[in-house]
């Protein structure tokens, strides 16, 4: 039965190639994000440069309100950039209409948020199947039990998120971001909300992912232990990115 | 698998679900109850008139189709000029009183012999024809409505009737007086309200019309066959602005609980909205996720709506025998797509508010 899993080349392979041009996945231009309290602009973002290349697991650091998060929104398309450019996949986000950037994070981002936000009258099978429907390929068997079982969730199907642990939550949630083989993924907090176990186990299913599948990975995160999972860990403060080096 | 979310989703909150299912179930049910009440009285109405078995009837000028409304300003002596009429078998002038005394009714006073002649007679169930001037004849609906028995005594328009017999239903009225009583009672003495004939042959129904116009010109002369047809309720005055009336009525309770039901909805599943256009939900799938669950709501509500209409009938007629409530499939759609579009259009600001939150706003939802 054939597997509609996309195996892209290990991360350390694409570090490597890095000088050989490998076109990024994710490119940010001089980015800026306002938002506006009354009559104030607050910039979250202040002219973000930020390169991602595909098979990267990249964390992105930084003390709360320097503006990881509204990166993360920028880069998945629920913002719209102030200014600058946005490209994922090679797409302008900046220059997309709500409805085009819709469609983008529909067929390439997965999200995997610190809440896990699941949908509570689904159950687990439910809320992984919704994204395949939402993509509008149907509803894919083969893809869905490699998947669920890649995560350990063959057992936890029929369960709603109410009757799961965290950690079990966050896998599904991981699921339904990478059911319908996104180009990347976007995590924001993965392990925020999870006691220090599952927190390992989620980081090394990301982790997994990312070695494995070649799965491109942004995490915004303020724990350098979580930190130590990606292959490369970008700082910010006020709005800006203060360097980026291969994690350790 | 947006069918699985709208499904859980009504299901997720049970007594919501449910107000919103009787409140449309109620919609529902009183526009098929207010119609079938009015089309089934009239109908049922136009059908005991029917039942007399005349040909033809006579009115005054401008004299209303529903002889309730009609009074008594024709003198009684028209009927000998009628039954000079060349094709004329027999005629009987009734007088209709109208009485709320001992509840709704509409009282014909008749010459039982003329009367006996135009309509064949009536079917007596128990006891006999007026003898009396204070006799009384009951049709048998009316008897078990009020409880009355052969040779009880019923009291009506402050005069004591003597229950003489009860005849099988569906000759004109429910309750037959003498004629000479009811002139004395309603102070119409040697007056009519209405002249039912009898032609020598059915097919001279036309012929005796044709007759009759020029000696009683402006006078109402209809044919009894085609009485069913004049019974709707566009020929009463009022009666189908108040049916419109109750429509928009039963319309805005839907629509007003299923514009709240889904705008709580909506409140409450703000995050989950976020979650849905985080992984790529168009607007248009969250309004028709929203608009769904109005539908699958709407739809058990039609068809608890539709088993009320049937029971609140039951429970009505075995209170009130002598009401008459039409439910027609014809009815039953029409309220059915009332409540849907009501439905649909409650949930349209809900879902198209939904459709437009800002997806990290939502997510960031408590």
């Amino acid at each position: 039965m054939p597997i509609a899993i996309t195996i892209r080349p290990p991360a350390d392979a694409l570090l490597t190639t890095r000088d050989l041009r490998v076109e990024p996945i994710v490119v940010t231009e001089d980015l800026w994000k306002l938002y506006h309290a009354g009559k104030v602009e607050v910039p979250a973002l202040r002219g973000v440069n930020f390169k991602v290349l595909p098979g990267e697991f990249v964390s992105v650091m930084g003390p709360s309100g320097c503006g990881k998060s509204s990166l993360l929104y920028v880069l998945g398309g629920l913002a719209q950039a102030s200014r600058g450019r946005v490209l994922v996949d090679g797409n302008d986000l900046s220059t997309m209409s709500d409805a085009e950037r819709t469609k983008l994070r529909r067929d390439k981002i997965g999200f995997v948020f610190q809440r896990f936000n699941l949908l509570p009258t689904l159950d687990a099978r439910g809320n992984i199947a919704i994204a395949q429907h939402i993509h509008g390929d149907g509803f894919n068997s083969a893809r869905f039990g490699t998947i669920t079982k890649l995560l350990g969730l063959t057992e936890r199907l029929k369960h709603r998120p109410s009757e799961m642990s965290g950690g079990e939550q966050q896998r599904v949630a991981i699921a339904r971001a990478i059911i319908n083989d996104p180009k990347i993924i976007l995590a924001d907090e993965p392990t925020g909300n999870l006691d220090t176990q599952n927190s390992e186990i989620v980081l090394s299913m990301l982790s997994q992912l990312n070695k494995d599948l070649g799965q491109t990975i942004v995490m915004i995160t303020h724990n350098p232990e979580a930190a130590e999972y990606s292959t490369r860990v970008v700082h910010m403060r006020d709005g800006v990115i203060v360097d980026g080096v291969p994690a350790a | 698998m947006i069918r699985q979310l709208i499904v859980n989703n009504v299901l997720h909150r049970p007594i919501r679900t449910i107000v919103s299912v009787i409140a449309v179930g109620v919609e529902v049910a009183l526009v098929i109850l207010i119609v079938g009440l009015t089309s089934g009285l009239l109908q049922e109405t136009a059908k005991r008139i029917e039942g007399i078995g005349a040909d033809i009837m006579l009115q005054p000028p401008s004299a209303s189709v529903y002889l309730a409304f009609s009074g008594a300003p024709m003198p009684i002596k028209i009927a000998d000029k009628l039954r000079e009429l060349k094709y004329v078998q027999a005629v009987a002038p009734v007088l209709l009183q109208f009485s709320s005394s001992n509840g709704v009714d509409v009282i014909y006073g008749i010459d039982p012999k003329s009367f006996r002649d135009v309509s064949g007679g009536f079917v007596f169930l128990e006891g006999h024809d007026m003898q009396g001037p204070d006799d009384i004849l009951m049709d048998d609906w009316a008897a078990k409505a009020k409880n009355v028995s052969v040779n009880s005594t019923f009291r009506l328009l402050d005069h004591d009737f003597h229950v003489a017999g009860i005849v099988e239903h569906g000759k004109g009225a429910r309750l037959f007086v003498q004629l000479s009583t009811l002139q004395d009672l309603s102070g119409s003495r040697d007056k009519a309200s209405v002249f039912f004939m009898k032609s020598t042959d059915p097919n001279y129904t036309q012929a005796v019309m044709d007759e009759m116009k020029p000696i009683f010109p402006g006078y109402e002369i209809r044919p009894l066959k085609d009485f069913l047809s004049l019974m709707t309720a566009t020929n009463l005055p009022g009666l189908n602005a108040f049916i419109k009336s109750m429509i928009v009525l039963a319309v805005s309770i839907g629509f007003l609980v299923i514009l709240l039901s889904m705008y709580t909805t909506v409140i409450e599943r703000t995050r989950d909205i976020g979650v849905l256009k985080s992984i790529g939900a168009s607007k248009g799938y969250i309004i028709r996720a929203l608009l769904g669950e109005s539908v699958f709501i709407c739809v058990i509500g039609i068809g608890v709506g539709i088993a009320m209409s049937y029971g609140t009938r039951a429970v009505f007629l075995s209170s009130f025998p002598t009401l008459s409530i039409l439910i027609t499939p014809d009815w039953i759609v029409r309220s059915a797509v009332i409540a849907l579009a009501g439905g649909l259009l409650g949930a349209s600001y809900p879902a198209w508010l939904a459709s437009r939150k800002d997806a990290i706003e939502a997510l960031s939802y408590d």
